[in-house]
């Protein structure tokens, strides 16, 4: 827009701290934290509203980044949060099983969520859930007149029989709105991109095998580092949301002078202020040229990997993630 | 101003909330089932109508829409499906484009009719729409026009009533803002002249 609307971000914390006092009462609550910003700021909210009464779980579902999870506990604990990690990796693979529609994936990891939930409220007696919810995730998930776009791990997948109530004190917010808290707060993950929360789910097309799950983690990896590494080098400006995805496309390829028929990943840089609307980033080519080279020639891509295409679309017609 | 934001099912009903929100207006997504007499009841200053689920702008009856465009007097800014249904209740046509548009569009604005006022003769708009008003109806203005969409804001040509076949309230379109700013303004004004 040529103008840009300011957000109080002071104002929101002090309406929020007063109206999650008021739900929650003297009781004990529960948060999903995932270690991005929405459910960083939800807790850093609500701690400062109730407390002790906050117990915070961190679930690692299997589907995270490279070295995610580690980094993620170090910087609740930092935090001062009341932190349990579960480790459900497992879990959520047998959940899924065969499952590749994606739909039906989200829906299923939501549930996941939820019963593991259940399970640590019932452990710290908590009756309220707090979740990191912001107005993408419930626009998308339609309902009514809206059409499902897609439906968001924290929304779609909620049981009908769910037994804690929602506390949601982001509803109303997008993303910029977040972050603008999250600075006014001086929480560290204010610039940190956003990650679904399926996961790498949701970035892996056709089978969810372990197999192939880690050959999106590395080359989410590759893209990382070096979008960064390029950013840090002034070659270009840091985008809203970049990653891979293993696109389940097979093309021919020639590796080592032996035939190959190998997959085929997606890189994805998309900017955006909301991720309501988005356009395909202008990644240098000499970036792409070296992110492509980062994920084919990978030793723990083992040949797997023999084509890397770069994705142009903007949103709409596109969406930031592929499923 | 108190000026709500009717719900016809598009993901991008909130973010004109949320831009109202901003401009210091008062402000909130009602359902486009909410009976006229509530309303009027209310004392609304003016109406957005949101864009809708797919298609909606070309035969759905989008709640009780019709109502308030005959009943109400204030001014009403129709967006997309709102844009099209609008077009149709006076009279017009909506029917599928010739191409559809997604995401950035270069609109050439012909006239500022008021709600485009301050807005360059060229500018960036984001839409995302298969259909498009195919006829004007009788008595309305065509203010701005696209290669792929002639009638992508049009105006009655006394009533304050607009339609804008993109969307003003996403971040991409350049000058949404102003348009909004211009809509606000508007309904101030019919307001002192009441």
């Amino acid at each position: 827009m040529a103008e840009t609307l300011v957000f109080d971000a002071a104002g929101f914390v002090a309406e929020q701290v007063a109206a999650v006092k008021k739900q929650v009462g003297s009781r004990t609550a529960v948060i999903a934290v995932s270690g991005g910003v929405d459910s960083t700021i939800a807790a850093a909210i609500v701690h400062t509203a109730i407390g002790k009464q906050l117990h915070a779980v961190y679930v690692d579902t299997g589907f995270m980044r490279k070295g995610e999870s580690e980094a993620v506990e170090a910087m609740y604990k930092r935090m001062g949060l009341n932190l349990t990690v579960v480790h459900a990796g497992p879990e959520y693979f047998e959940a899924l099983g065969s499952t590749t529609e994606p739909e039906a994936k989200r829906k299923i990891i939501g549930e996941k969520f939820i019963r593991i939930f259940e399970r640590e409220s019932k452990k710290t007696g908590a009756t309220v859930l707090v979740q990191g919810t912001i107005a993408p995730d419930w626009i998308e998930s339609g309902g009514g007149k809206r059409d499902t776009i897609k439906s968001h791990h924290n929304v779609g997948g909620l049981p009908k029989d769910m037994k804690l109530e929602l506390c949601e004190p982001l509803y109303h917010l997008y993303k910029d709105e977040v972050r603008a808290v999250a600075r006014h707060l001086k929480v560290e993950v204010a610039e940190r991109q956003p990650f679904p929360g399926p996961g790498l789910a949701v970035r892996v097309i056709g089978n969810l095998t372990p197999e192939r799950v880690q050959l999106a983690r590395e080359a989410c990896d590759v893209v990382e580092r070096e979008i960064e590494a390029a950013v840090a080098a002034g070659k270009m400006a840091k985008p809203w949301q970049y990653f891979a995805v293993l696109t389940n496309t097979p093309s021919v390829g020639v590796q080592g002078d032996l035939r190959a028929y190998g997959e085929t990943v997606a890189v994805r840089a998309i900017d955006s202020l909301d991720a309501m609307t988005g356009t395909a980033v202008h990644v240098p080519y000499e970036v792409l040229g070296r992110i492509a080279r980062g994920i084919t020639n990978h030793p723990k891509m083992k040949d797997k990997v023999n084509r890397v295409v770069y994705d142009i679309t903007d949103k709409p017609p596109a969406t930031v993630e592929w499923e | 101003m108190r000026i709500w934001v009717v719900d016809n099912g598009s993901q991008w009903t909130h973010r004109q909330w949320r831009v109202l929100r901003y401009l210091g207006q008062e402000t909130q997504i009602v359902e486009n089932s909410t009976p006229v007499a509530d309303i009027a009841a209310a004392n609304v200053d003016g109406l957005l109508l949101s864009g809708g689920g797919a298609r909606v702008g070309l035969d759905d009856r989008l709640g009780n829409v019709g109502d308030y465009l005959d009943q109400l007097k204030v001014p009403v800014l129709g967006v997309c499906a709102g844009h099209q249904y609008m077009a149709r209740h006076f009279g017009g046509q909506a029917a599928p484009g010739a191409a559809p548009e997604f995401g950035r569009v270069e609109m050439d604005v012909l006239d500022e009719g008021d709600i485009l006022r301050d807005v360059p003769a060229k500018t960036v708009v984001w839409a995302s729409h298969h259909d498009e008003v195919s006829v004007l109806p009788p008595g309305f203005k065509v203010l701005a026009s696209s290669k792929d969409c002639p009638i992508q804001v049009m105006r009655h040509a006394t009533r304050p009533l607009f339609g804008m076949s993109y969307h003003p309230e996403v971040e991409h379109t350049e000058h949404g803002v102003q348009m909004f700013r211009n809509f606000v303004r508007i309904c101030e004004e019919a307001r002192t002249n009441d």
